[in-house]
C-alpha cells in the first residue's frame, strides 16, 4: 500500500520532466557504456576462439611433443582414433637471403594435408601445395608479409633456411591456425617439411616442435579420447590439446586483459558516481519545500524516501539502458577496424551477460551514490516550510547498512564477474583509497584557499582573492571538481608512470645486464668454433655457454608433478635442461652440495632455488624429467640462485653431464657484445654455421616493449572513460554554480568590477581547481607506479616529469574548458535584473 | 466544563540563530476548547507562527507540553507527528505550499491518499467544488491564480475533515478582494466540518471575526480575551 502510494505520488513528481538530470543521466550512462563496450568485445573474442575452435588449433585435437617425431606406437594411435592426421613441425630460424640480409622467423614444416580446417591466404592467390611445390629441385615457401617486405624480397627469389634454398613463391596473408603460435619471435614462413630433409635444422638435438593435428569422426567425445592418449603417452612428454579449448593462453590473456579493463572501467562509473551524487543532492535541494508539505500533509519519512528511492531508481533504469545502448551498439559499428586490428577470430553479436555485468555494476552504484543524499533529505522536516533550511541530522541506522550492504554486494559482484578476488581488491581498494585522498585533498584545498584569501601578498590582488575565497567558501565545487578530475586523471597519471618507468627500465638495463644475442641450436661438433671466433672479437665482453636440452617433469617424488607442485608454471610445459661435471663459476649453491667432478653415479639435479621453494621441493626428493621420450629420474641434492631477470642464461635443472650428455643435444650461448660490433659477429657466425639461429636480445625486448605498449594504450582508453565521465561532471558542476555566480558577477558589476576583472577570477578559480587535482593525481600516481614498479615488476622507480605535466596540464585544461563555458551568462546578465530576480 | 482539543502547558521554544540561541516562545499556557475559533496576533518576532507550527507537530519545543486531541505531541517523534496529522489537522500557510507537480486534484487528495482513504478522488473533487474549482481540476498549480491556489490548499486542508484547522496568515500574499473570499471560504468550511480553527493574522478585521483572541509579545501570551 505504502509502496503503491510512493510510486503515484513519485511518478507525479517526475512529470516535470529529466532536465534536471543530464548529468545523472549521462554520468551513469557513460560508466555503463564503457564496462558493456569492454564486456561485449570480450565475449565476442571469447566466443570467436571457441566456435573457431578446430581451425585454430588446426584439427579436432592435436598431440605435441619437443623435439622429436611422434614413434610408430603413436602414429598408429593416431591413426586408430582419427580419420586424417596432419604433421607440423615449428621452429626458429635464420633467414638468409644473398650474402648478409638476415632475420629470424618462425617456420612451419607441413605436409600435404596442412591445414585439415580452414584456409591460407596467399598473395598472390594461389592454392598453398601448388605455392610450396619444388620448381626445378628447389622447393617454394611462403612468408608472413612482414618478413617479405623487411629482407626486400619478391615472389621467385630465392632465401635460405640452414643450408637449404627455397624459393618464395607468395605471400603470407593469413594462417588459419595462426593466433595459436602465442609469443612469437620472428614472423612466419611455411614450407614442406620434406624439403626441410636437407636443411641440417632438424638434426638430433635440435630445438622444435612437432604437433599431430586429428581430423576425428563425429561423434567422438573429445574428453575420453584425451584421457585416452593421456594414459598411453603422457609419459613420454606428450601435450594434448583440442578444440574445446583451441587458444587457452589467448584465451586467458583475454579473459585476464578484460577483467582489468573493466575494473578501470569501473572507476570510470565512480566517478560517474560522485556526478550522480551531485544531482541527486541538487534535485533534492529543490524538493525541500515539496518534502516539507509532504510532511504537513501526514507523509512519514518512510514514505518520502520511497518516493524519492523510486524516482532514482527509474532514472538508473533510463541511464543504465542508454549505456547499454552505447556500450553494445558502439562495438558493432566499430566491428570492422576491431576485426581488423585483431590476431583473434572475434565473432561480434549481442551477449547478454557482458550487459547484464555492466548494468550490475550501474545500478548498484547508482545506489550506492545516491543512499545517502536520499536518507538524508528523507528526514527534512515539515518546519522548513517557513523556516527554510533542509535536511537534518545522520541518516538512521538502517540506511548505514543498507549502504553497507549495496558495496558489499558490488566488491563481490566484481569478485564474481572478473573471477580474481585480487584484482577486484585491489582495483576496489584503489579507487576507494583515491576518492577518499581525493575528498581530503579537497578539504585541505578549501581550507588552504581559505586562509590564503586573507595573506597580504593577495591584497590589492582583488581577482585572486575572489578565486581564493570562492573556493574555500561555502559551495561544494572544490569536492566535485577535484573528485571528479582527479580520479580520472590518477588512472591515467599510474599508467604513464608505470609505462615510462618500464621504458626506461629497459634501455637503462639492457646495455649493462642484458646480452646481445641469444644462439641456438648450435651442434656439438660446432660449438668449439664456435667459441673460438668469440674468443678473438674484442668486441666481446662475455660469452656463457651450456649445453640444451628439453624436458617435461613428469613426477616428483612419483606422484604427478601437476598436483605435486600446486600447479606451478615450471611443471606446466617442457623446460630448459642442462648438464655440467662441475660446477660452473656463475652457478651459486644456496643448499646442498654440487656433486663431484667425474661423478657417474644415479642422476643428480641442482635446482633453481625460488622456484624449487614455491613448488615445497625439499633435498633429496626426486624428480622425473621426460626428455625425448626417455624418463630419467634424479635426486636434488642441491638448490642454486638463478636471476630470470637479466635475460641472461638461465636454467631451471641442472642435472650431472653422466646423465645427459648421452642424449642427442645442442648447445645455448649468450654473448655481451658492444652495438658496434653485433652484425659482423652475426655475419661471421650466421655465414659459417647456417643452421645456428641468432635472436637479438633487443628485438625480442622491443616486441615485449610493443605488448606492454598496447596493455598501456587499451588501459588510458579505458581511463579516459574516466575521464570523459569526469569532464561530464565538471560541465555539471559548473552548469549548477551559474546562479551563484551571476549573483556574484551582479554584486560585483555593481561595486565596479569589470568584465575582464570578474572573468579573471573565475578563470583564475577554474585553472587553480585544476592544478590542484592534477597534483593530487601525480602523487596518487606517483605512489602506485611506486607500488607496482617496486613490488610487482622488482625494479626502479624514477619519478617521470613529462607524464605529470602533462597530466596537470590537462586538469587545468578541462576546469577552464567547462568553467569559462559557463561564464558567458553571468558577465552579459544586467546585474540590476538579476538582483531583483533575488530579492 | 468546555472539552479542550489542544492543551499547551508552559511551553518554550528556543532555536539557534546567526548571533546565537534565540528564545522564540517563553512559557506559553493555553487551552483551546474543541469547535473554538482563536486568532494568534501580535507585531513580527513575536512568535505568532511558531506558536502555530508547534500545536501543528511541525516544530519541536524546547520544554513544556503540547497535547493534542488527547495525544501528547511532545513524545512523537517526525513520523508519528505526521501519521497523527493526517486526518486530525489541516495546515494551510501564507505560501500556499502546493506541490508543483502535482494537479490540484491530486494536491487536494494527497492527504486522504496517505491516509489511506479510499475515495481520496471524489472526495477531492468535491472539496474543490465546494471551493469554486470544479474547472480547474486538472490545473498545475503555476497555471493557477494566487487566489486560486490558496482555494486549492484551504480544500486540501479541510478535505480529510480533520478536528483542527491551523492557518497562518493565510491571505497574507492575496489582494484585498480574494483575501475576503478566503477567509469566507475558511471560515465557512470550519463552521461546515464543525473543526477548531486556530489562525494567525494581522488584520484586525480577521482577528475579529474569531471567537478569542491570543495577542502575543516577545514570545509570551500578552493577553486574550473573548471577542
Amino acid at each position: 500500500m505504502t509502496l503503491a502510494l510512493a510510486a503515484r505520488i513519485a511518478r507525479r513528481e517526475m512529470r516535470g520532466g529529466l532536465a534536471g538530470f543530464r548529468v545523472f543521466l549521462t554520468c551513469l550512462a557513460l560508466g555503463v557504456a564503457a564496462i558493456a563496450g569492454v564486456g561485449m568485445v570480450r565475449a565476442a573474442i571469447e566466443v570467436g576462439l571457441r566456435d573457431q575452435g578446430a581451425v585454430l588449433l588446426g584439427g579436432d585435437a592435436e598431440m605435441g611433443f619437443t623435439a622429436r617425431f611422434a614413434d610408430d606406437a603413436e602414429r598408429a594411435m593416431m591413426a586408430g582414433m582419427s580419420a586424417q592426421v596432419s604433421e607440423i613441425v615449428d621452429f626458429r630460424s635464420m633467414v638468409l637471403v644473398g650474402e648478409d640480409r638476415r632475420a629470424l622467423t618462425q617456420v612451419k614444416g607441413i605436409d600435404g594435408f596442412y591445414p585439415l580446417t580452414g584456409d591460407v591466404v596467399l598473395d598472390p592467390a594461389l592454392p598453398l601445395d601448388q605455392a610450396l611445390a619444388p620448381v626445378d629441385g628447389i622447393p617454394g615457401a611462403v612468408m608472413d608479409r612482414v618478413l617479405v617486405d623487411r629482407l626486400g624480397l619478391k615472389t621467385g627469389d630465392l632465401f635460405t633456411l640452414g643450408v637449404q634454398r627455397f624459393r618464395l613463391a607468395a605471400a603470407l596473408l593469413r594462417e588459419p591456425d595462426g593466433a595459436m603460435g602465442g609469443f612469437a619471435l620472428g614472423p612466419r614462413t611455411i614450407v614442406l617439411t620434406s624439403g626441410l630433409a636437407r636443411s641440417g635444422l632438424l638434426e638430433a638435438g635440435t630445438q622444435f616442435e612437432t604437433a599431430y593435428r586429428l581430423a576425428l569422426p563425429g561423434g567422438v567425445v573429445l574428453s575420453a579420447l584425451q584421457s585416452k592418449a593421456e594414459a598411453a603417452f603422457r609419459d613420454k612428454g606428450m601435450r594434448w590439446s583440442d578444440s574445446r579449448q583451441a587458444a587457452p593462453g589467448a584465451e586467458r590473456f583475454v579473459d585476464r586483459i578484460g577483467s582489468f579493463l573493466i575494473l578501470v572501467g569501473l572507476s570510470g562509473l565512480a566517478v560517474g558516481g560522485v556526478g550522480v551524487s551531485a544531482a541527486v543532492r541538487a534535485y533534492l535541494e529543490s524538493k525541500v519545500a515539496t518534502i516539507a508539505t509532504l510532511k504537513t500533509l501526514g507523509a512519514a519519512g518512510a514514505t518520502i524516501f520511497q518516493v524519492y528511492l523510486l524516482q532514482v531508481a527509474v532514472l538508473s533504469g533510463l541511464g543504465v539502458g542508454l549505456g547499454l545502448l552505447m556500450g553494445a551498439g558502439v562495438p558493432l559499428l566499430a566491428a570492422p577496424w576491431i576485426e581488423a586490428s585483431l590476431p583473434f577470430p572475434v565473432a561480434f553479436g549481442l551477449y547478454p551477460l557482458p550487459l547484464l555485468e555492466a548494468a550490475f555494476y550501474g545500478i548498484v552504484t547508482a545506489f550506492v551514490f545516491t543512499l545517502w543524499p536520499l536518507a538524508r533529505f528523507a528526514q527534512v522536516r515539515a518546519a522548513a516550510l517557513y523556516r527554510g533550511g533542509g535536511h537534518a541530522g545522520w541518516p538512521g541506522l538502517r540506511h548505514w547498512f543498507a549502504l553497507a550492504g549495496l558495496i558489499v554486494a558490488l566488491l563481490a559482484g566484481a569478485i564474481v564477474f572478473s573471477g580474481s578476488m585480487m584484482l577486484a581488491i585491489s582495483t576496489a581498494g584503489g579507487v576507494l583509497a583515491a576518492l577518499v585522498v581525493l575528498a581530503l585533498a579537497a578539504l585541505a584545498l578549501r581550507r588552504l584557499a581559505r586562509r590564503a584569501a586573507q595573506w597580504g601578498v593577495v591584497r590589492g590582488r582583488t581577482a585572486l582573492r575572489l578565486a581564493l575565497g570562492a573556493i574555500g567558501g561555502p559551495r561544494e565545487e572544490a569536492m566535485s571538481v577535484i573528485l571528479s578530475l582527479g580520479l580520472g586523471l590518477s588512472v591515467l597519471a599510474t599508467v604513464g608512470q608505470i609505462d615510462s618507468n618500464l621504458r626506461s627500465a629497459i634501455s637503462r638495463d639492457l646495455p649493462t645486464r642484458a646480452p646481445s644475442y641469444f644462439f641456438v641450436d648450435i651442434q656439438q661438433d660446432q660449438i668449439d668454433g664456435f667459441l673460438a671466433r668469440l674468443k678473438d672479437d674484442p668486441g666481446v665482453s662475455k660469452v656463457e655457454s651450456a649445453p640444451m636440452l628439453r624436458g617435461i617433469i613428469t613426477l616428483i617424488n612419483g606422484q604427478d608433478a601437476g598436483a605435486a607442485s600446486g600447479n606451478h608454471w615450471v611443471v606446466q610445459g617442457d623446460r630448459g635442461v642442462t648438464y655440467s661435471d662441475s660446477q660452473p663459476d656463475n652457478a651459486k649453491v644456496v643448499a646442498g652440495q654440487w656433486w663431484p667432478e667425474g661423478y657417474s653415479g644415479p642422476a643428480q639435479v641442482s635446482f633453481a632455488a625460488e622456484e624449487a621453494s614455491e613448488m615445497g621441493l625439499q633435498l633429496g626428493d626426486s624428480i622425473t624429467v621426460n626428455i625425448l621420450g626417455r624418463e630419467i629420474e634424479a635426486t636434488i641434492t642441491s638448490f642454486r640462485e638463478v636471476n630470470f631477470s637479466t635475460a641472461g642464461m638461465g636454467f631451471v635443472m641442472s642435472m650431472n653431464a653422466n646423465a645427459l650428455s648421452g642424449a642427442p643435444h645442442s648447445f645455448i650461448s649468450t654473448v655481451y657484445a658492444a652495438e658496434t660490433a653485433e652484425a659482423p659477429l652475426l655475419r661471421d657466425l650466421a655465414g659459417a654455421y647456417p643452421n645456428i639461429t641468432a635472436i637479438r636480445v633487443r628485438d625480442a625486448i622491443d616486441r615485449v616493449t610493443e605488448a606492454l605498449t598496447a596493455i598501456a594504450t587499451a588501459t588510458a582508453w579505458a581511463a579516459g572513460a574516466s575521464l570523459l565521465t569526469g569532464f561530464v561532471v565538471l560541465i555539471g558542476a559548473a552548469a549548477a554554480g551559474v546562479r551563484s555566480r551571476m549573483q556574484e558577477a551582479a554584486v560585483l558589476k555593481v561595486l565596479g568590477a569589470t568584465r575582464a576583472r570578474i572573468l579573471l577570477s573565475f578563470a583564475l578559480r577554474s585553472a587553480l581547481l585544476g592544478t590542484a587535482a592534477g597534483a593530487v593525481a601525480i602523487v596518487a600516481g606517483g605512489l602506485a607506479g611506486w607500488a607496482v614498479m617496486r613490488f610487482v615488476m622488482e625494479s626502479d622507480y624514477a619519478f617521470e616529469p613529462v607524464s605529470a605535466l602533462v597530466i596537470v596540464v590537462s586538469g587545468v585544461f578541462a576546469t577552464l574548458l567547462a568553467g569559462l563555458g559557463f561564464s558567458w551568462q553571468p558577465l552579459s546578465a544586467r546585474p540590476a535584473r538579476v538582483l531583483r530576480a533575488d530579492e | 466544563m468546555t472539552d479542550t482539543i489542544l492543551a499547551l502547558k508552559d511551553v518554550a521554544l528556543t532555536l539557534a540563530g546567526n548571533a546565537g540561541m534565540v528564545e522564540i516562545l517563553r512559557g506559553v499556557t493555553l487551552n483551546i476548547a474543541r469547535g473554538e475559533t482563536v486568532g494568534l496576533v501580535g507585531p513580527s518576532g513575536s512568535g505568532k507562527s511558531s506558536l502555530l507550527m508547534l500545536m501543528g507537530g511541525l516544530e519541536r519545543a524546547t520544554s513544556g507540553e503540547i497535547t493534542a486531541l488527547g495525544a501528547d505531541l511532545t513524545a512523537m517523534n517526525e513520523d508519528a507527528l505526521a501519521r497523527f496529522r493526517r486526518g486530525n489537522m489541516g495546515v494551510v500557510f501564507q505560501s500556499f505550499h502546493l506541490i508543483p507537480t502535482m494537479t490540484a486534484l491530486e494536491n487536494v487528495a494527497l492527504p486522504m491518499e496517505l491516509a489511506g482513504v479510499g475515495d481520496a478522488f471524489t472526495r477531492a473533487e468535491v472539496e474543490l467544488r465546494t471551493v469554486g474549482l470544479a474547472a480547474r481540476m486538472q490545473h498545475f498549480p503555476r497555471q493557477l491564480s494566487g487566489g486560486e491556489q490558496q482555494r486549492v490548499a484551504l480544500a486540501r486542508a479541510a478535505a480529510p475533515r480533520p478536528a483542527i484547522l491551523l492557518a497562518d496568515e493565510p491571505t497574507g500574499n492575496l489582494d484585498g478582494a480574494n483575501g475576503a473570499a478566503i477567509m469566507d471560504l475558511l471560515f465557512g468550511l470550519r463552521d461546515q466540518h464543525e473543526a477548531t480553527l486556530v489562525l494567525v493574522t494581522h488584520a484586525p478585521e480577521l482577528a475579529a471575526r474569531c471567537d478569542r483572541v491570543v495577542r502575543l509579545a516577545d514570545g509570551r501570551i500578552a493577553g486574550e480575551g473573548m471577542v
